[in-house]
């Protein structure tokens, strides 16, 4: 064999192997939704408040709220002398001014944004014919409580307002300040740090993504002002894409994606990314969590909120499922029952129930399933992911709690709800299901049902009652907690055991500290059977049949529990409040230092297990 | 030099191979769809009519067809000068809520369910089913079951839109039962109206809304996507339908989708769009983030351009 031919097998065999290699291990070109990456903030605004661009705004904003009454002015590096003039003349213009204080005459937040020499295509004839022999500018001022931009055309020779239009619910184009407040949140936020395994440099920031017209914006459902600063990795062809809300001076969200075409800023909403996370990481798939001897994993459900399953404490056994399956919401009306044709009818968003009382009165409202926010049919959808955080008792860590929030998209307007499912898990095996109501509903006379369902898993179970003395349940039935006379040890009313082990239930009566004015709950006990809740149950029950909770039904042939799979049902009992100063189950929106501020007045209810000693 | 050839030769098998894997590989992943025009398409005659009950009632001005569920449960007709006049019966609302209808030459009306805020017993029975006015006496009923569709609480529709063929008195009809977070299992059945059998199933395709069109290249199903923020449209050839989309046109939002199609005028379509994410459609969803577009054919740069937005 020559020389020749064997070089020319050896470029063969060398030249097919490294294709080979290529084929299998090289990197794939090209855009794909899986090397998306969603991060989500676990932290507020609190942590930007000291970047000291964010404190001198806040601190600008606050002197011409209690002092000026007009706008927060651009800073001179922002405007040439021309703009300067126009900046002087609207700053005591009546009419640009009209929308910077409300109805009551309350301060609102405007920031200017720009003053350039206007453009044509935004002049009307008019003006088109003025401007093109004198000069204009055009002026953009945001309103941030009414998420309103207001376009001016001034004439600067004359000092003359020409135009003045406004556009609601649309934001502009921002400063160079709030871009620089923009860069500092991204660049400090500890989440994108994180990302990037590094301290983020400005230089590999690009604004190009920053609002550039008149358009929506991506967060908190187009209500905020917010831009998208970039980390771009040409090397690795992905970019890091943060949604800083301005409104809020916070990090919304960010997503890894590639720099090909289908990565351009209207892919980008802080809604969408939020669904995406929390359908592809919560509502796929189970996740697992161990902490201070608990080993346990949770899921968000379709329409059952979130669901701890398999929880075992230091390797026993304990919950085989614990969730919250229905929010019961019922409100008394005095009168009009005898006007009620019987068939449905909707209130913001919801089927409404009516169910009619003694006289002319009745009660009406609605099952509110709290679920995923796709491929799902609850209306009070996750919000932002599962959250884990330390559970702190006078000061000491004694253990932690998994909290998901539960909104619907306009809370806290009025109709609109935010529910929490927090399950609290305590360094000494006791654990407690919490449901927490943050309002603020269709009215102040409300009761409130959230349905706990609790199947714990310790095997041949017995259920008993305090009354005294124990007393064994030998049959499905139920018990109204509100009406308890007596505790064991001032605390425990029911407990529920087998032979080697097993939980007293505690029930809230505001013993918790936790600004709660107790369950007032009815708890069942019931023999598990498929079908009974095993799954995501559909709305159970009436909201507003207050002698039933739903789960009556389970109960219809009064089997025996006694040594069984029992599965608990809890239903406390809340009483809404919106009295001044009372607030209870309820939220408010108000406006200070001229932004708009939630007042949260939660109520918490659910009982504690604490293991028999 | 002629033993070097051999050389020469083994280089140029490697790097040709080398190159024909590299085109392969840098190949987008996503499935292309075909981009692409569908020719001059205008405004056509409709060949179907109202309801003949409304003539019996002596409802001949114009009539609107309410199904936004607003103020009526089902169906309702509003007729009168703006519209105020409604024609509702207590029997119409007995399957619940409607999402889409199309009429027939007859005056028939086919109508497909929609889940509405609530569950409730039968809502998800209800969503397997095309449900037929009569135009003449008015009657409501279930006209045919699709036993294959299914919704359940992790997808609450079932079949979603219908439009009428004029060419062959045929449906067609699409479903979205199947589809979950991850697949699009979508079904586009095709039905003969006479003989209530499927003249074709086509999977994979998940439309929110159907309109059938034609141009000068032929026919079309334009299909406004469930999934995607896209209005795609498939060719029929022989009276089936091509598998293979065109992508005409993407709205900006990656949240909204395009719920209600019509052709206005040459080259014009008039856009509805609405935020669907496979969960129940819920009442309060304002206005403003319903919205409207007309898009109208650019013949320069061959594709569709926005012609106005929010109309």
């Amino acid at each position: 064999m020559s020389r020749e031919t064997k070089i020319s097998i050896f470029i063969l065999l060398f030249g097919f192997l490294a294709i080979g290699v290529y084929w299998f291990l090289g990197e794939k070109n090209g855009y794909s939704f899986k090397n998306e990456r969603i991060v989500l903030p676990h932290r507020g605004a609190e942590i930007f408040k000291d970047l000291p661009e964010v404190k001198r705004y806040l601190e600008d904003v606050k002197k011409v709220i209690t002092t000026t009454h007009t706008f927060l002015e651009l800073e001179d590096n922002e405007l040439d002398e021309k703009a300067k003039s126009v900046q002087k003349f609207l700053l005591t213009n009546r009419a640009f001014l009209q929308d910077v204080v409300d109805a009551k005459g309350q301060m609102q937040h405007n920031d200017m944004m720009t003053i350039r020499p206007a453009i044509v295509s935004v002049l009307n004839a008019k003006s088109k014919k003025l401007c093109s022999v004198t000069t204009c500018y055009q002026a953009v001022k945001y309103n941030f409580v009414t998420n309103t931009t207001t376009r001016a055309i001034v004439d600067v020779k004359s000092q003359k307002l020409l135009e003045l239009k406004r556009f609601k619910a649309m934001q502009p184009d921002v400063s160079q300040r709030l871009r620089k407040i923009a860069q500092a949140i991204a660049l400090n936020a500890p989440e994108v740090k994180a990302e990037l395994g590094e301290e983020p440099s400005i230089k590999e920031m690009s604004m190009a993504n920053v609002r550039g017209s008149v358009n929506d914006s991506p967060c908190e459902n187009r209500e905020h002002l917010c831009v998208a600063p970039t980390f771009s990795y040409h090397d690795k062809e992905e970019a890091l894409w943060a949604i800083v809300d301005l409104t809020e001076l916070k990090l919304a969200a960010a997503k890894w994606a590639g720099l090909g075409k289908t990565a351009t800023p209207s892919c980008i909403s802080e809604r969408s990314f939020q669904n995406r996370e929390v359908m592809e990481k919560y509502c796929q798939r189970d996740t697992t969590y161990v902490q201070n001897g608990w080993s346990l994993a949770y899921r968000i459900t379709g329409s059952d909120g979130l669901e701890i399953v398999n929880a075992t404490f230091k390797n026993r056994p304990v919950i085989k499922s614990a969730k919250i399956v229905d929010w019961h919401v019922a409100y008394r009306a005095k009168e009009g029952a005898s006007a009620l044709d019987g068939s449905d009818s909707y209130v913001a968003g919801r089927r409404v129930e009516y169910v009619k009382e003694k006289g002319d009165a009745f009660f009406f409202g609605y099952n509110d399933a709290m679920g995923c926010p796709m491929f799902s049919t609850s209306v009070v959808l996750a919000f932002n992911v599962p959250q884990i955080k330390p559970l702190v008792k006078k000061g000491k860590n004694v253990g932690f709690y998994i909290v998901q929030d539960y909104r619907n998209p306009k809370w806290p307007m009025a109709c609109n709800y935010r529910y929490e499912n927090r399950f609290e898990f305590y360094k000494d095996g006791s654990f407690r299901v919490v449901g927490v109501n943050i309002g603020r509903g269709c009215g102040e006379d409300a009761i409130y049902r959230p349905v706990m369902r609790i199947d714990l898993n310790l095997g041949e179970e017995s259920f008993s009652k305090f009354d005294g003395s124990w007393s064994r349940w030998l049959v499905e039935q139920s018990d109204f907690q509100k009406d308890a006379k007596q505790y064991a040890k001032n605390r425990y009313l029911y407990k529920i055991e087998n032979e080697e082990r097993g939980y007293y239930i505690e029930p809230n009566r505001g013993q918790f500290n936790d600004g709660s004015r107790g369950d007032n709950a009815t708890l069942f006990a019931t023999r598990f059977k498929e079908g009974e809740g095993e799954q995501d149950l559909l709305t159970l029950g009436s909201c507003c049949k207050l002698s039933e909770d739903g789960v009556e039904r389970y109960m219809d042939t009064q089997e025996s529990i006694d040594k069984e799979d029992i599965v608990l049902w809890y239903v406390p009992r809340i009483k809404n409040d919106a009295r001044a100063g009372h607030e209870y189950c309820w939220a408010d929106t108000v406006l200070e230092n001229g932004q708009l501020v939630v007042k949260e007045y939660p109520c918490i209810v659910g009982p504690k297990f604490v293991p028999i000693k | 030099m002629k033993k070097y050839l051999s050389i020469a030769l083994s280089l140029f098998v490697v790097s040709s191979l080398a190159f024909f894997v590299k085109s392969i590989k840098e190949k987008p992943l996503k499935v292309s769809v075909e981009k692409s025009n569908i020719g001059t398409f205008k405004k056509q005659k409709s060949c179907v009519r109202q309801p003949n009950f409304l003539r019996k009632l002596r409802i001949t001005s114009s009539v609107a067809i309410d199904l936004s569920q607003q103020n009526y449960k089902g169906l309702a007709f509003l007729y009168g000068e703006s519209f105020t006049e409604v024609l509702h019966l207590k029997s119409w609302e007995k399957f619940d809520h409607f999402s889409a209808y199309a009429l027939t030459p007859k005056g028939d009306m086919f109508l497909t369910p929609m889940p509405y805020i609530s569950v409730k017993e039968k809502t998800f029975e209800f969503q397997k089913n095309i449900y037929k006015l009569d135009s003449n006496s008015g009657k409501l009923s279930i006209w045919m079951s699709l036993d294959d569709v299914i919704a359940s609480s992790n997808n609450p529709y079932g079949v979603i839109s219908v439009e009428y063929d004029c060419d062959d008195n045929s449906l067609w009809v699409s479903a979205l039962d199947e589809t979950d977070y991850r697949n699009s299992r979508g079904i586009i059945y095709h039905i003969d109206i006479n003989t209530r059998k499927i003249l074709e199933k086509v999977e994979a395709i998940d439309a929110l809304t159907l309109k059938l069109i034609k141009s000068e290249k032929g026919k079309f199903l334009l299909a406004g996507m469930a999934k995607e923020n896209a209005l795609n449209a498939y060719v029929i050839v022989d009276k089936k339908l091509q598998k293979k989309p065109i992508k005409l046109l993407e709205l900006d939002d990656s949240n909204e989708h395009i719920r209600k199609i019509s052709v206005i005028g040459k080259n014009s379509l008039k856009i509805k769009s609405i935020p669907f994410s496979y969960s129940l459609i819920a009442q309060t969803q304002e206005s403003s983030i319903r919205k409207e577009y007309i898009f109208k054919w650019d013949t320069i740069y061959s594709r569709f351009f926005i012609y106005k937005n929010n109309i």
